[in-house]
C-alpha cells in the first residue's frame, strides 16, 4: 500500500518543484500572483479541514483571515514589538476566536451553522470598519513588518526582504500547514472527523464526542486562516477591513469546490485555477468574478467533486474495472 | 442489582404518549425481546436509552447509575451500544475503516499524536486496525475489509453495522430489528449471529417482529403497546397472555 514511489508522491513532490522553480523564472508580477495563490491557498487548505473532512461548511473564513492579519497589524504597529512574536501571538488569538466562536456555533447543524459563520465574517467586517481609533477604519492599517531575518547555523542569515523571499517563506507555511492536515486527517482523529462529515447522528450514536471533535477542528481551521491573515499583512504591508468580507470566504469556498473539497491537492489546485486563469487570460478585473462564477458553475453541474474528485473517482472506476 | 432498571419513563411528543409509564429491567446475560405493534413506541424506547430523546419524566438506572437525560455518546462511553433499524453505516469508507471508527471512543492519543506521528499513536492505530480485522472476522466480513462499505449487501451492512458497535465493548447492545430488510434466507446467519453475541458475555437486548425468532431465542420478552408494556415474561408466558393476544390480533367487536 505505501509505496515510496506512489503516483501521490511523484505528484506532489513534482508540484512542489514547481512551485519552487517557477517564481525564478516567470518574473516579479507572476511571482507577486504566484505567492497570492499560496496565501489564499492556505485559507483553502484550512478550510478543506473543516468542510471537506468535518462537514461543517464556514462561510465566515474570511474573518478569521481578517482577525490574523489585524492582530499582526495591531500587535506589531502599535506595541512595537517585532515579527516572530506578533506572528505567533496573530496565530494564537485567531485560534481563540476561533475557539470562542465555534462553542456556540457548532451548537447548530446545517444551514443554520453556515449563516452563523456569515454573520460573525460581517460582525468583524463592520467592526474593523467602524472601530476607526482601533482598527483605522476604511483607512485600514499600514506599516506592517517584513519577518525579521533569521540567524543560520552557518553565521549567515536568512532575510525576507525581497519578494521571492516573502514568497518561499509563504510557500514553506502552506506546505507545513498541508502536511500537518494531512497527518490529522489520515489519523484517528481524522477518522473522526470524516464520520462527523458523514453521519454526525451514527458518529455519536458510536460514542464520539461530536461537539468536541468539530471544536478541534473548527478552532485548528480558524487558527491556519488567521496565519495566513497574518502572512498577508506581512506582504502587502496595507491591510483594509475588505479583507474580511464574506465575499472572500465565499471566494475561498469556490476554490475548494472547483479544485475537490476533501482532497489533500483540491484547495491548492482550486485555488490556482480561479486564481491563474483571469491573470492569464488578462481579464480586466471587474469581470473576473463574472469568469470565477462560470467556472465555479460549470464545475457545480458537470463536476461536483471538483478536480481532483474527479481524478479520483476516475481511478476508483479503473480499480473495479481491473 | 440489574443492569439496566427502567423505572416509569415516559415520553411524550406534543399530545402523544409515545411512552407511557413504563418499567422492567434487563438482567446481566439476558437476551431481552421487545415486542409490539408499529407505533408501540419500541424504537422511541431504544431513542430514550440512548440519549437521542430526554424522556418527559421517569429514570434510566444503567448498572446502578443514573443515566437518565445523558447525551448519545455519554451513552456510548458508559457501554450502551445500539444499532438502528435503518440500517447506519459510513457509506463511503472502507468497511475497515467503519470499525476502526466504532473505537473512536477508546482512542487515548489526540492531535498533538497524530501531527507528530508519535510512536504511541501509531502503535495505537495498529491496535485498532487489529482490533477491527478481528471483529470482522466474528460477524463473518474478513474477506470485504478493503470494499466501500455502502457496497456491501444489506445483510452485509447489518453485520458491519453490529461490528461498529462492538468495536466500542459495549456490556449491553440495543439492536432494532437486526434482522428487518433482508433476505429470508439470511435470517439464519444474523440469528447465529446474535446468538454468538450473546455467548460472548454482552446482554443484548433486540426489537423484533419475526415472532418464531424471538420465541427460540429470547430469556425474558417484553411486549409494548401504545407504549406501555402490557405483557412480560418468558416466552411460554407471554405466547399464552390474552392481552398480547388482544394487541397483535385485534380484540373481538360486537357488531
Amino acid at each position: 500500500m505505501k509505496k515510496v514511489l506512489s503516483p501521490m508522491r511523484i505528484g506532489w513532490s513534482l508540484a512542489l518543484v514547481l512551485a519552487i522553480v517557477l517564481p525564478l523564472v516567470v518574473g516579479e508580477y507572476m511571482t507577486s500572483i504566484l505567492l497570492l495563490i499560496a496565501i489564499w491557498s492556505i485559507v483553502a487548505v484550512s478550510l478543506n479541514l473543516l468542510y471537506g473532512y468535518t462537514g461543517q461548511l464556514s462561510l465566515g473564513h474570511s474573518a478569521f483571515f481578517g482577525i490574523g492579519a489585524y492582530a499582526l497589524g495591531l500587535i506589531a504597529v502599535k506595541l512595537h514589538i517585532g515579527f516572530w512574536p506578533a506572528f505567533f501571538a496573530a496565530t494564537a488569538i485567531t485560534g481563540l476566536f476561533g475557539f470562542l466562536v465555534g462553542i456556540p456555533a457548532l451548537k447548530l447543524r446545517g444551514p443554520y451553522f453556515v449563516l452563523v459563520t456569515l454573520g460573525f465574517a460581517a460582525i468583524v467586517g463592520v467592526i474593523l470598519l467602524a472601530w476607526v481609533d482601533f482598527t483605522g477604519g476604511a483607512n485600514g492599517l499600514a506599516g506592517m513588518p517584513r519577518p525579521n531575518p533569521l540567524p543560520l547555523p552557518s553565521g549567515g542569515s536568512l532575510r525576507f526582504d525581497s519578494l521571492l523571499s516573502m514568497y518561499y517563506f509563504v510557500l514553506f507555511f502552506l506546505v507545513a500547514i498541508s502536511l500537518i492536515c494531512h497527518r490529522l486527517v489520515h489519523s484517528l482523529i481524522g477518522q473522526t472527523f470524516i464520520a462527523i462529515s458523514h453521519d454526525e447522528n451514527l458518529a455519536e450514536a458510536l460514542g464520539i464526542n461530536t461537539m468536541r471533535q468539530k471544536l478541534i477542528s473548527f478552532t485548528i481551521s480558524a487558527l491556519f486562516s488567521g496565519m495566513a491573515g497574518a502572512l498577508y499583512a506581512s506582504y502587502n504591508v496595507v491591510i483594509s477591513p475588505d479583507l474580511a468580507h464574506f465575499a472572500r470566504g465565499m471566494d475561498v469556498l469556490a476554490c475548494l469546490i472547483v479544485g475537490g473539497a476533501g482532497t489533500m491537492a483540491g484547495p491548492v489546485i482550486g485555488t490556482f485555477v480561479m486564481m491563474a486563469i483571469p491573470e492569464a487570460l488578462q481579464i480586466v478585473p471587474s469581470l473576473k468574478t463574472f469568469i470565477n462564477g462560470v467556472i465555479l458553475l460549470l464545475f457545480i453541474v458537470f463536476l461536483p467533486a471538483g478536480i481532483t474528485g474527479g481524478f479520483k473517482a476516475l481511478f476508483s472506476k479503473r480499480d473495479i474495472q481491473g | 442489582m440489574a443492569l439496566l432498571e427502567v423505572s416509569s419513563l415516559s415520553k411524550l411528543f406534543g399530545g402523544l404518549m409515545a411512552v407511557s409509564s413504563l418499567s422492567f429491567s434487563v438482567e446481566q446475560g439476558q437476551l431481552v425481546s421487545i415486542i409490539g405493534p408499529n407505533g408501540a413506541g419500541k424504537t422511541t424506547l431504544f431513542n430514550l436509552l440512548t440519549g437521542v430523546y430526554k424522556p418527559t419524566s421517569g429514570r434510566v438506572l444503567f448498572e446502578g447509575k443514573d443515566i437518565t437525560g445523558c447525551k448519545p455518546f455519554q451513552s456510548a462511553r458508559i457501554g450502551i451500544g445500539r444499532t438502528f433499524q435503518r440500517t447506519m453505516v459510513f457509506a463511503r469508507e472502507t468497511v475497515l475503516d467503519n470499525v476502526m471508527i466504532g473505537q473512536a471512543l477508546h482512542v487515548k492519543n489526540g492531535v498533538w499524536g497524530a501531527i507528530a506521528r508519535s510512536a504511541a499513536a501509531r502503535r495505537e492505530e495498529i491496535k485498532v486496525r487489529e482490533k477491527a480485522r478481528s471483529l470482522l472476522d466474528f460477524v463473518g466480513l474478513a474477506h470485504t475489509e478493503e470494499r466501500q462499505a455502502g457496497t456491501l449487501t444489506e445483510e452485509a451492512q447489518k453485520r458491519l453495522s453490529i461490528a461498529m458497535v462492538l468495536a466500542a465493548d459495549p456490556k449491553l447492545l440495543l439492536l432494532d430489528e437486526p434482522t428487518g430488510g433482508v433476505n429470508l434466507e439470511e435470517i439464519g446467519g444474523l440469528i447465529e449471529l446474535v446468538q454468538k453475541i450473546r455467548q460472548s458475555g454482552i446482554t443484548v437486548c433486540l426489537i423484533e417482529h419475526k415472532m418464531r425468532m424471538v420465541m427460540s431465542m429470547s430469556d425474558h420478552i417484553i411486549v409494548l403497546n401504545y407504549g406501555t408494556n402490557i405483557a412480560e415474561g418468558t416466552p411460554a408466558e407471554v405466547a399464552g397472555n390474552s392481552e398480547v393476544i388482544k394487541a397483535y390480533l385485534g380484540a373481538r367487536r360486537v357488531a
